[in-house]
């Protein structure tokens, strides 16, 4: 204790103290750097980890109840009272007590000393948690909430996991641990708090780094150019193509013009062939030029598309899996194909008619001043009408997009649910009820799109109607010209001058119209960036590249939960040798699977370190440590090609032979030169006209080939007879010899091999050591063992019978 | 064994912590520190409450809280809203959308709350067309019990979102 007063941590003398947990302070880049959860001022000299700047009514009260011989170690601001209500808690850790404010409490404040803790957890509700102490000397393992016990702070799951780190420094210091050692646990939480932007959620690269993503992503549609820069030289190709059509496409009322008041009224044949002659020109260039320039718009759309598809795509297979547990399957399918659509059609909008358009609508103005100035004054009318109408309109309809959006992605979620399961829904003779469940949420979409088609329907008709009123006014007030004074304006003026007025009022409905598609757009760009900004799955191609593994595994105070409503792992530490073979144990939900998970890098948003060879696996390169990784899943995931590719996915250099060697390692040879295709059979998607001894006798045959350096096997032998279930363990046998090896089972027959067993329940490790060792332990796993030979002799006598 | 469906005046509950009780049957039996959680939390506030042990063991299901007599009701209820803390948004003041993040900010019978939704497909789900859940960033739940019930403005403001 004495040593953290002796050593106290720099004096900040900044009072921003907001800037400094930020990322937005200019003025004081080395405090981002340095160790940014120290948020507060030094509190009597002498720096502490906070989560949140205290208010100097929070300082007060710790000046008030904290005595001078005691040392401040951190605080962790809260959001609940005790009594459920939204507030301003905290608890603030010194080396002798804990404090919990909370105004709820009898004088505000409640302190409890380490040596009558025996127990400190977490133990979280449904959307919020609690600080449990226990006092009885029997709570070895988890609370008992019968006994005696104290609920001392209530809070969101928001703070939840420093509450986390907390609860375990208290019970680790309770014990007599020491407390420099338990307080880096505890920083190292408070750093992990720092290293997620606020405004995204996105890791940032060290605590309180400003965030790469949101710096960036200031304007979508600056992105979205991104896209159409490759393709500039055939784009501005098109445009110049553009310029020439609304050039030639002004010649027509002038000629009509011409016609009308010159050539007619002279009865000049000559000069009429001449002009008919010049409209057909025109409309050659227009329309054949139209034509070239519909042809290379169509070709840099489709290039657009495709880059922007594979864009996605190649995204999506980097996204981290806690990106697919919230996002469904039919959302993304949806983003790929129908929202880079969308953004095709409005980009090649902006880059080609906006500027089509823009150029006709000043080339009319220039023409139609130039041919009466009245006159385009009060065609100009109805423009302010159209532009106040589109603000209104792009308001309305935006979240209509929105919602038919989602509506779609829900229809498509039934799709990509239902149809592969199509055999499920015919053994359950389910077809109607599937179908009206389409049915139901095709209905939801189809009136969500009327109801949006109201509005864009009804716009551009408004549109149309108050053009058109505009087009009534020339002729009211050109026509009254016309008759009155007709030196003034001829009657070839007034026609030539309402095609004209015909003509601009084009482009103003183009861009009147043009925020329905910027809107739809934009709401697909929104969701498409989604994935393109997400967070990808770290290190592919960065990180330690080491020449092998060789299998030392490590896990140090590991906690994760998938959400923050129930903790999936508590406290795991395991040390595994090179070469052991590991068998893990525990009932189902105990958190077996999430170990392989986490050794997988599908998560990597937990507490502690997962070590390999010394190495933080989140420092390895990604794609080499999974290539050294053989996993073994339950049910193996095959795609809809050749047996022979199958195998050979994820090993694109192997020669036939050593496929044919994988597969008689596997004991997959023989079934596979059985079938008349053999190793050009083609499968089913996932696997379909296989069984399920035979998948998985093909997934341990990728892993033989990859050759890895550690194998996983997650039940590997849970859903096959047993006479498969041998053939599989003994291809097992062969493949593990020499290799770092972790299996989970729930037939603890298939461990035999294990030199290590480690026992999980609820998320710990209750029992680890050698199969003897745990036996003579009489413990978990001896109960396991005895439940399971019971029942294996009862299944073996089973199948004898029914083989007799 | 058969499951326990307890019904009516079937059996006696003490308070015995936050959200534990003791349980204590018309036939004697007595069950202790049962933790009463829902087995429909979104679509059955008041039926099929589960009665778990400390093991996690079930010892009787409350079919209908409708039915138990008022201060049986009374005592799970109170147990219930201590387990469950899914503030009840009464008003909203403003949505703000940036950055991939929509902000709430919300008015809800447990006090003022800023609510972070990161995946709006996700974190706000429309149930039997007028009741909302929201779920933020960090897994916390909030409910507008009845969308119809929200002034226009809120109504408007999270209108869009739905």
């Amino acid at each position: 204790m004495e040593n953290l007063k002796q050593k106290p941590k720099k004096d900040d003398s900044c009072t921003d103290t907001k800037n400094k947990s930020g990322c937005s302070c200019k003025e004081h880049p080395e405090e981002r750097t340095d160790q940014a959860f120290t948020v507060n001022k030094p509190f009597r000299g002498i720096q502490f980890a906070a989560n949140r700047a205290l208010s100097d009514t929070d300082i007060l009260k710790l000046e008030k109840n904290i005595p001078e011989d005691e040392t401040l170690l951190f605080t962790v601001s809260g959001d609940l009272s005790i009594k459920s209500r939204y507030s301003n808690t905290f608890l603030a850790v010194t080396d002798k007590h804990i404090y919990g404010f909370d105004d709820t409490f009898d004088g505000g404040v409640r302190v409890h000393s380490y040596d009558k803790v025996k127990r400190a957890a977490v133990k979280r509700y449904y959307g919020n948690a609690i600080l449990i102490f226990s006092m009885d000397e029997s709570d070895k393992e988890f609370i008992d909430l019968s006994k005696e016990h104290i609920n001392f702070m209530r809070f969101s799951y928001k703070v939840a996991s420093l509450y986390d780190a907390a609860a375990f420094f208290i019970q680790n210091i309770a014990a007599g641990k020491d407390l420099h050692e338990e307080m880096q646990i505890v920083e190292a939480s408070f750093e992990k708090q720092f290293c997620i932007c606020p405004q995204c959620g996105r890791n940032l690269i060290r605590p309180g780094a400003p965030c790469m993503n949101c710096q960036s992503k200031d304007k979508i549609v600056k992105k979205l150019i991104g896209y159409v820069t490759p393709y500039k030289t055939l784009l501005i190709f098109c445009m110049f193509l553009s310029v020439i059509t609304t050039a030639v496409s002004l010649l027509p009322p002038y000629m009509t013009k011409l016609l009308v008041d010159d050539v007619l009224p002279a009865g000049d044949k000559g000069m009429l062939g001449v002009c008919v002659g010049v409209l057909l020109a025109t409309y050659i260039i227009q329309y054949g030029v139209g034509a070239v320039r519909s042809y290379l718009l169509r070709v840099s759309g489709d290039k657009i598309v495709a880059d922007l598809r594979n864009d996605v795509y190649k995204k999506a297979q980097l996204l981290t899996m806690r990106f697919y547990d919230r996002t469904s399957t039919g959302s993304v399918i949806n983003r790929i194909s129908g929202d880079t659509s969308n953004i095709q059609s409005f980009m090649l909008r902006i880059t080609q008619e906006v500027v089509v358009q823009f150029f006709l609508l000043i080339g009319i103005i220039v023409i139609m001043f130039a041919m009466n100035w009245q006159l385009t004054l009060l065609s100009l009318i109805p423009v302010p009408f159209v532009v106040i109408g589109a603000r209104i309109f792009g308001k309305k309809i935006a979240p209509f997009y929105r919602r038919i959006w989602r509506r779609w992605s829900a229809v498509t979620s039934i799709l990509t649910d239902t149809i592969p399961g199509i055999r499920v829904i015919k053994a359950f003779t389910n077809e109607k009820k599937s179908f009206n469940t389409f049915k139901k949420y095709n209905d939801r979409w189809l009136k969500t799109d009327i109801s949006a088609s109201k509005i864009t329907t009804l716009f551009p008709n408004i549109v149309g109607f108050v053009i058109t009123c505009g087009s009534l006014i020339i002729w009211g007030i050109g026509g009254k010209l016309v008759i009155e004074s007709p030196e003034f304006i001829s009657a070839g003026l007034l026609v030539s001058f309402l095609s004209y007025t015909s003509m601009f009022y084009g482009p103003v409905n183009f861009f009147a119209n043009l925020n329905d598609s910027y809107q739809s757009a934009l709401n697909s760009a929104e969701r498409i960036l989604d994935i393109i900004d997400a967070e990808p799955e770290a290190n592919f191609g960065k990180g330690k590249h080491p020449e092998k593994l060789e299998g030392r595994i490590e896990f140090r105070n590991i906690n994760f939960s998938f959400d923050r409503s129930k903790k999936t792992l508590s406290n795991v530490n395991i040390v595994i040798e090179p070469g052991d073979i590991v068998g893990i144990v525990g009932t189902t939900g105990a958190g077996k699977s999430t170990l392989i998970n986490l050794l997988m890098r599908y998560y990597d948003n937990y507490d502690g370190e997962i070590l390999i060879d010394g190495m933080n696996i989140r420092d390895i390169d990604m794609e080499f440590y999974r290539s050294e990784i053989g996993y073994v899943q339950q049910e193996p995931m095959m795609f809809h090609d050749s047996i022979y590719n199958n195998i050979a996915y994820g090993s694109d250099n192997a020669s036939v032979e050593s496929i044919i060697g994988a597969a008689e390692v596997a004991n997959a040879h023989e079934f596979i030169a059985r079938l008349p295709d053999a190793y050009d059979t083609v499968l089913g998607e996932r696997g379909t006209g296989l069984s399920g001894g035979e998948r998985q006798r093909l997934s341990i045959a990728r892993a033989v080939l990859k050759n890895p350096s550690i194998l996983f096997f997650d039940e590997a032998t849970a859903s096959v007879d047993s006479e498969t279930e041998s053939l599989i363990q003994a291809a097992i046998e062969r493949l593990i010899r020499g290799r770092t090896t972790i299996m989970i089972a729930h037939r603890l027959s298939t461990l035999r091999k294990a030199n290590k067993i480690i026992v999980v329940d609820k998320g710990e490790i209750i029992e680890m050591g050698s199969p003897e060792e745990l036996m003579a332990l009489k413990g978990k796993y001896y109960k396991l063992i005895q439940i399971q030979t019971m029942s294996d002799q009862v299944r073996k006598s089973k199948e004898e019978e029914r083989f007799d | 064994m058969a499951r326990l469906y307890i019904d009516n005046d079937m059996a006696r509950f003490t308070r015995k912590d936050i959200t534990l009780v003791d349980m204590e049957l018309y036939d004697g039996r007595k069950f202790e520190n049962l933790e009463p959680r829902r087995l429909f939390p979104l679509s059955g506030l008041e039926k099929y409450i589960t009665l778990l042990d400390e093991d996690g063991v079930e010892r009787g299901i409350i079919r209908d809280m409708k039915t138990l007599p008022e201060k049986e009701r009374a005592t799970i209820e109170e147990c219930l809203d201590e387990y469950y803390l899914i503030p009840k948004v009464t008003k909203i003041t403003d949505c703000k959308e940036k950055y991939g993040v929509l902000r709430i900010w919300a008015q809800t019978n447990c006090g003022d709350v800023v609510i972070e939704i990161r995946n709006i497909l996700h974190g706000i789900k429309l149930i039997y067309g007028t009741r909302v859940q929201l779920r933020d960033v960090n897994d916390n739940r909030y409910e507008i019990s009845n969308i119809n019930e929200l002034d226009s403005r809120s109504r408007r403001l999270i209108d869009s979102f739905l």
